[in-house]
């Protein structure tokens, strides 16, 4: 479904992807994780096309990632994204949040949108602050809209950029669970995340990456619980055992 | 004072004549100014190149040259390359032009103090850039601008005298026809200022107003 092929990126004088390559089937969750600054957000926003690679290919159910192409619309409503910021639309509801995308890109019918938006915030569990505005929810609240947000594009595949980084601890919960919910139904997910547990619970496969390429990857319960590569493992360690 | 109280009754009708002009100009050049500044704006923004220089060059060359100078060349000049414009309309363009320019990097400002993160989150449900804008980025960026923009309001509403200058018988230049031929200056002087600040002050406390809304922030 999302296939990456020897890709490039430099910001400046700064090369920050070396030639990675992976390839994510249809209904994997494929977790990345790795120092900050190894790259791991830069892959995710090459994929769909929020960064520009400098080299290799980006293909997504077979179509080349290319910013310039008008191609570029549709890689971008069937690839979805979930921001670290959750970066909501402040002037609009929640439930407005959530339908813009079916209602103005995809140019759905305006009441069949809402009613599924209400389905989707009663998904993540919030049908009560359908008109709110992202200034009155929680950070936790936030981040489920913005799920709901993504979902409600119908995406074959969502990509979570550091999802519970910006939250308060006793809300990372709340989003977690909304994610391994939809881990349950079979979407195709690639998660950014520093939440080792969470990721070996719920990813079927992790990739390491450092300085920019893929130092280990493997199923991620294996992989978290017992890294061969001593990078790995001295990461994991640092993670899982700050003091 | 009684003696201003007659005077104000007998020019008040012909001083409201030029109220009518100084407010058709000044929301004539209101309204231009605010379309032409959008689009300068919008080049300067648009991340392309030849129209961000172009935008730039515009802003500067309208932002060098003194508005009256723009106005006797827009109603003096421009006849001679065949294009006669009534004083009226010579008035309300030339100040939307010169305006333009002020606009344009109050509406730019405002644009580019929005988030990258909300023009990704655009781009990432799949808007196009135009749609990024109009829906997303100029809704907010409008809280932003609007205190300033209610300046330049005021500021419109007082230079519209200028118009005076290509023979506009708006406030000022109705003022001045009164008093060279009755010689009451001070009465009819008296009264222009009046007249001016029953516009402006309204004008002041809207933007007060809005600043106020402003720096509440978002809801």
């Amino acid at each position: 479904m999302i296939e990456l092929q020897d890709i490039h990126k430099s910001f400046g004088t700064n090369h920050v992807i070396r030639g990675f390559s992976a390839q994510i089937g249809k209904g994997e969750i494929v977790t990345i994780i790795g120092p900050s600054g190894s790259g791991k957000s830069t892959v995710l926003r090459c994929i769909n096309g929020l960064e520009k690679h400098d080299s290799g290919t980006i293909l997504v159910e077979g179509v080349p990632v290319d910013r310039t192409k008008r191609s570029i619309v549709d890689i971008r409503t069937k690839v979805s994204m979930v921001f670290q910021r959750f970066n909501l639309f402040p002037h609009r509801t929640a439930l407005e949040n959530v339908i813009e995308g079916p209602i103005f890109v995809k140019r759905e019918n305006v009441d069949a949108a809402r009613k599924r938006g209400r389905d989707l915030l009663a998904r993540v569990g919030l049908q009560d602050k359908e008109t709110a505005y992202p200034g009155q929810l929680s950070g936790g609240q936030q981040q489920r809209v913005a799920i709901a947000r993504a979902l409600a594009m119908q995406p074959s595949a969502i990509l979570f950029d550091e999802p519970t980084s910006a939250l308060d601890p006793e809300l990372v919960g709340e989003v977690l669970g909304v994610m391994k919910s939809l881990a349950g139904e079979g979407m195709t997910m690639v998660i950014v995340t520093h939440e080792i547990a969470f990721a070996r619970e719920v990813a079927n496969r992790a990739l390491f990456i450092d300085q920019g390429v893929i130092v280990e990857e493997g199923p991620a319960r294996e992989m978290l619980a017992q890294p061969k590569q001593a990078r790995t493992q001295d990461f994991l360690r640092r993670v899982l055992h700050p003091m | 004072m009684q003696k201003f109280i007659n005077d104000a009754i007998e020019f008040l009708p012909i001083l409201l004549q030029g109220v009518k002009l100084t407010v058709l100009v000044t929301i004539g050049s209101l309204v231009l100014s605010t379309l032409l500044g959008l689009v300068w704006a919008l080049m300067r923004v648009s991340g392309i190149k030849i129209l961000d220089v172009s935008a730039r060059v515009v802003v500067n060359f309208i932002r060098g040259i003194p508005i009256i100078v723009q106005l006797f060349y827009i109603y003096f000049v421009m006849p001679d390359f065949g294009v006669t414009l009534s004083a009226l309309q010579a008035s309300i363009i030339g100040l939307g032009i010169a305006y333009s320019a002020y606009q344009a990097e109050n509406f730019r400002a405002g644009i580019e103090a929005i988030e990258p993160g909300q023009i990704e989150a655009a781009q990432s449900i799949g808007m196009g850039w135009w749609m990024v804008m109009r829906r997303v980025v100029l809704p907010q960026a409008v809280r932003i601008v609007l205190p300033p923009y209610g300046n330049v309001m005021i500021m419109m509403l007082k230079d519209s005298s200028q118009a005076s200058t290509i023979t506009v018988a708006e406030l000022a230049l109705q003022g001045k026809l009164i008093a060279s031929s009755t010689f009451k200056n001070t009465s009819v002087f008296t009264l222009v200022a009046i007249l001016y600040l029953c516009m402006s002050l309204p004008l002041m406390y809207l933007v007060s107003r809005l600043e106020r809304r402003a720096a509440q922030g978002r809801k």
